[in-house]
């Protein structure tokens, strides 16, 4: 300690050149601020704004210097003996040369930015956007840091040693490697635990940069080449080891089943296939989501992103599950189709979310950011069409047919309506669906007519869903809460208030069947039907929310299940789905379950 | 403790593939002095830096009063002075400020003695290390290494760059006195003339191996230099074993390298050579011999 500090103090010593001129730099600002031309009031704008420029310009510049030439310019101009022929210890010239260096760098930061400091007073943060400790937070680790890279490079560079061909590949490496890691977690939403990654590696490589120096010392002593080799063998051993611990936990992060999650679950699934789409974290993985699409027909489940969530859409026919996979800012789109093992790439990719799919999955639009609407063929891999939308606003767009696709754009007076025809391409505008508001709407099974919803209006309206002419006012003022088609073309919606909802079943064309009390409902939503029950979700109070199984034919509730939280299936179902419903996903306590409403019966998914 | 002030064993150095010291081994009592010579690129150098703990050998090891110079190396520090082979202090510090760092570092530490050596030197204390001279370097660097009245002076070369007086006066009034006061001293040099007259032992290094170790008396004692008034040479190369044969004017030269009067006279009177001189020889002509026969010099 004793002789690190005599080394300190004679390092500095020998550089007090550099801090009189880090006190020259001091003064500067003040010259510069009673330049002529500079008015009274900007005076102290530029002494703290110069002073703060110098500095840290300064700062920079000197810790690359120093840190390329405070151990290697001794070592390559054989002037090391001086320290070894001396009863000191590597560790001590290490340190001590070391000290001298960080005493320097933030010496002449302080130095430089002090008296500007000083003279700015309470102004300081008023001139400047940043405070001085949110200033040197900053500069000085950088700094610092740069100034033991320097360093490394300037030990590599000096020892004119082949070595630094494996220096350059192991930091190829390193960097590939961490990027390899980096992307696996955000693939997974872990940016959290991203950063604290970061600083593991980053505390690894200080201390690989800060231990090599001294371990280069003890095994190089006065030789710069075996100074190369011995900070080499540090430097790239700790990262190694760093990085192989990172590894090992980000591949045990990356590995988490499906039973694993544990908290922050949210679901998707498909309304009539076997396809469900499960997120979560999981304990020991901090921020770390992880995705699954479980296929509940074989119990099978596929890692996908964490996001996916999002971005997955369920063709009608319930046989395939479209899932986007993030690549950077864009994703890939990959098709899950039934009993399939492997998904099929589509070779497509989209902005997150801007896509549909046609009822069977065969054919995807995509919309890009510049307005293209682009419609291909899975089977084929090509484009069909693609056009770019004359009116702007878009909304909503779903295949009628694989040929056709319907188009909602918002619009003065409501929701224009257009439709593009693959085989003669073009958008042609066929009506538009009037509204005050912004309106929710849901297509029969054949896509002909169309329920309407207005957000802030009471009500729903039966219209023609390719013009948007209004065919009948179905409920007006009696507290609509929500309304679909079901697979038979029949009509359900639910209104009342609060205490006394009741679910109306009408034929098709609006003509009333029956009606259903469901009791006390604040929140309700008709998930679907298999033929003869429809199922709903309702919030029936005390943070509970119900699930009906209600027979349609006879117009009575089958069977209710108290639930945690309903999990969303068909979310952007704008038309009922061809295949009947199966089962219903919910969370609460105990995790994913599903209940399915012919029977009854229950099964776990996550936790248990 | 009795152990060797100096043991080398099996050291060996390689920068690559070459072989620059070349399985070592020496040993050096207490109290001699030890002169390492050899030519340029001989490999000594390398052999000081492992003895001082600055290189970490291939092979074998190098131990001072019994202790590994490598791992050793800040506590046996202590009782070494060093005179290295190139000047290595910081050029900006100025000789005092040099002398008041080092102060610092040993337990034990003569100021007053290394103002007095640099003030006989010549050297002033407030130079700046950079713009002295090669010798002066060199001085400022014997003073330090003397500050700490050395048990061991190890010293690389310390004639490189000094004048002839100054040379003269290293050799003389300063190494020859500390080996009379019994310092152990290990130098390495060209100057065989300057260690004649202290050096116990001399050891003599060629293209990394030692070639010679032995005490100078005894080497002094075996090698003559024999001059013939006639020609043609004849001699039994049995019983004296020339280095160096040659033609010396009309007759002719021959260096021996295990010389005895007896059997010098026993060939004198056999063989019909006529007249003979014998001479002594001074290190500096052995280490001639004996490097020129190496080159094949033989003739």
């Amino acid at each position: 300690m004793r002789n690190a500090l005599a080394i300190a103090v004679r390092e500095l010593e020998e550089k007090r050149f550099v801090l009189y001129a880090a006190l020259a730099f001091a003064v500067l600002p003040f010259l510069i601020a009673v330049i002529p031309g500079i008015n009274t009031r900007s005076r102290l704008d530029a002494i703290v704004t110069t002073s703060f420029i110098l500095a840290t310009g300064f700062t920079v510049g000197l810790a690359f210097i120093t840190g390329t030439s405070f151990i290697g310019r001794d070592l390559s101009d054989g002037r090391m003996s001086f320290y070894f022929s001396r009863p000191v210890s590597s560790l001590s010239i290490w340190f001590g040369k070391l000290t001298a260096g960080i005493l320097m760098i933030v010496g002449c930061f302080g130095f430089i930015i002090g008296p500007a400091r000083l003279f700015a007073g309470q102004n300081w943060d008023r001139v400047f956007p940043a405070t001085l400790g949110e200033a040197t937070t900053y500069v000085l680790p950088a700094a610092l840091g740069l100034f033991l890279i320097a360093h490394v490079i300037g030990t590599f560079a000096r020892s004119r040693s082949h070595l630094i061909a494996f220096d350059f590949a192991a930091a190829v490496i390193c960097g590939i490697a961490i990027l390899l890691m980096a992307r696996s977690l955000a693939i997974g939403l872990a940016f959290i635990l991203i950063k604290w990654l970061g600083y593991f590696l980053l505390a690894a490589l200080i201390v690989g940069m800060a231990g090599g120096g001294a371990w280069q010392l003890e095994r190089g002593r006065t030789d710069r080449r075996r100074n190369h080799l011995a900070l080499s063998q540090f430097l790239w051993g700790t990262m190694a080891a760093a990085l192989l611990l990172t590894a090992a936990y980000v591949t045990w992060v990356v590995s988490v089943k499906l039973t694993d999650l544990g908290s922050g679950i949210r679901a998707t699934a498909s309304t009539s296939g076997p396809f469900a789409v499960i997120t979560g974290k999981t304990r020991g993985r901090a921020d770390y989501q992880s995705g699954f699409l479980l296929n509940t027909e074989d119990g099978s489940s596929t890692r996908i992103d964490g996001s996916a969530e999002w971005g997955v859409r369920y063709t009608r026919d319930g046989r395939s599950a479209v899932v986007p996979h993030m690549e950077g800012a864009f994703a890939d789109v990959l098709i899950y189709r039934q009993g399939a093992k492997k998904p099929i790439d589509t070779g497509l990719t989209v902005a997150h979310g801007d896509f549909f799919v046609s009822d069977d999955g065969g054919r995807i639009a995509t919309l890009s950011n510049q307005n293209i609407l682009s419609v291909y063929d899975v089977a084929q891999k090509r484009s069909l069409a693609s056009v770019l939308l004359p009116f702007s606003g878009f909304s909503q767009g779903f295949f009628v047919t694989p040929d056709v696709l319907r188009l909602y754009f918002v619009a003065a007076g409501g929701l224009k309506i257009a439709e593009l025809d693959v085989r003669a391409p073009g958008v042609h505008e066929t009506g538009l669906l009037a509204s005050t508001n912004s309106v929710l709407f849901y297509t029969d099974p054949s896509a002909e007519h169309v329920l309407v919803r207005e957000r802030r209006a009471d009500g729903v309206t039966l219209n023609d869903a390719r013009t948007g002419a209004l065919i009948t006012t179905l409920a007006h003022g009696t507290n609509v809460r929500t309304a679909r088609y079901l697979r038979d073309g029949r009509i359900a919606f639910i209104d009342g208030p609060g205490s006394t909802a009741v679910l109306h079943i009408l034929s098709p064309a609006g003509v009333p069947e029956r009606d259903v009390p469901l009791g006390p409902a604040r929140w309700t939503m008709i998930i679907g039907d298999d033929g003869t029950r429809g199922v709903l979700s309702a919030d029936t109070g005390g943070g509970h929310q119900t699930l009906f199984a209600i027979n349609l034919n006879r117009g009575v509730i089958e069977r209710r299940e108290s639930i945690g939280v309903w999990v969303p299936s068909g979310r952007w179902d704008i038309r009922p789905p061809i295949e009947p419903l199966r089962e219903v996903f919910y969370s609460d306590a105990k995790g994913i379950q599903t209940w399915n409403p012919a029977t009854g019966a229950k099964k776990m998914i996550t936790g248990g | 403790m009795t152990e060797n002030a100096i043991h080398i064993s099996d050291l060996t150095v390689r920068y690559g593939r070459t072989m620059a010291v070349d399985h070592v081994a020496l040993s050096m009592d207490r109290g001699s002095v030890y002169a390492l010579v050899g030519r340029n690129g001989a490999g000594k150098s390398s052999l000081v830096r492992c003895l001082l703990g600055l290189q970490k050998p291939d092979l074998g090891s190098a131990a001072l009063f019994g202790e590994d110079s490598w791992s050793r190396r800040p506590a046996l520090m202590q009782r070494v002075g060093i005179v290295t082979e190139e000047a290595d202090a910081p050029p900006e510090m100025s000789v005092a400020a040099i002398a008041r760092f080092c102060s610092r570092l040993y337990a034990k530490w003569d100021q007053a003695g290394v103002e007095s050596r640099l003030k006989t030197f010549g050297v002033p204390l407030k130079s700046r290390f950079g713009t002295l001279s090669k010798g002066q370097k060199k001085q400022v660097s014997l003073a330090l290494a003397l500050a700490i009245s050395p048990e061991l002076l190890v010293l690389d070369d310390p004639t490189l760059g000094l004048d002839v007086v100054a040379r003269k006066s290293l050799f003389e009034e300063v190494i020859g006195d500390l080996a009379d006061r019994g310092t152990t001293i290990f130098i390495t040099t060209h100057d065989l003339a300057g260690v004649e007259t202290f050096a116990d032992r001399v050891g003599m290094m060629e293209h990394g191996l030692l070639m010679l170790d032995e005490e100078v008396d005894a080497l002094k004692s075996r090698f003559r230099r024999i001059r013939f008034a006639a020609q043609p040479l004849a001699v039994d190369t049995a019983a004296l074993r020339p280095t160096v044969m040659r033609s010396w004017g009309s007759g002719g030269e021959a260096v021996v390298s295990n010389y005895d009067d007896l059997a010098f006279e026993r060939i004198r009177s056999a063989s019909n050579i006529g007249a003979a001189e014998v001479e002594a020889m001074s290190l500096e002509e052995i280490f001639i011999a004996i490097a020129g026969g190496n080159d094949g010099g033989n003739s």
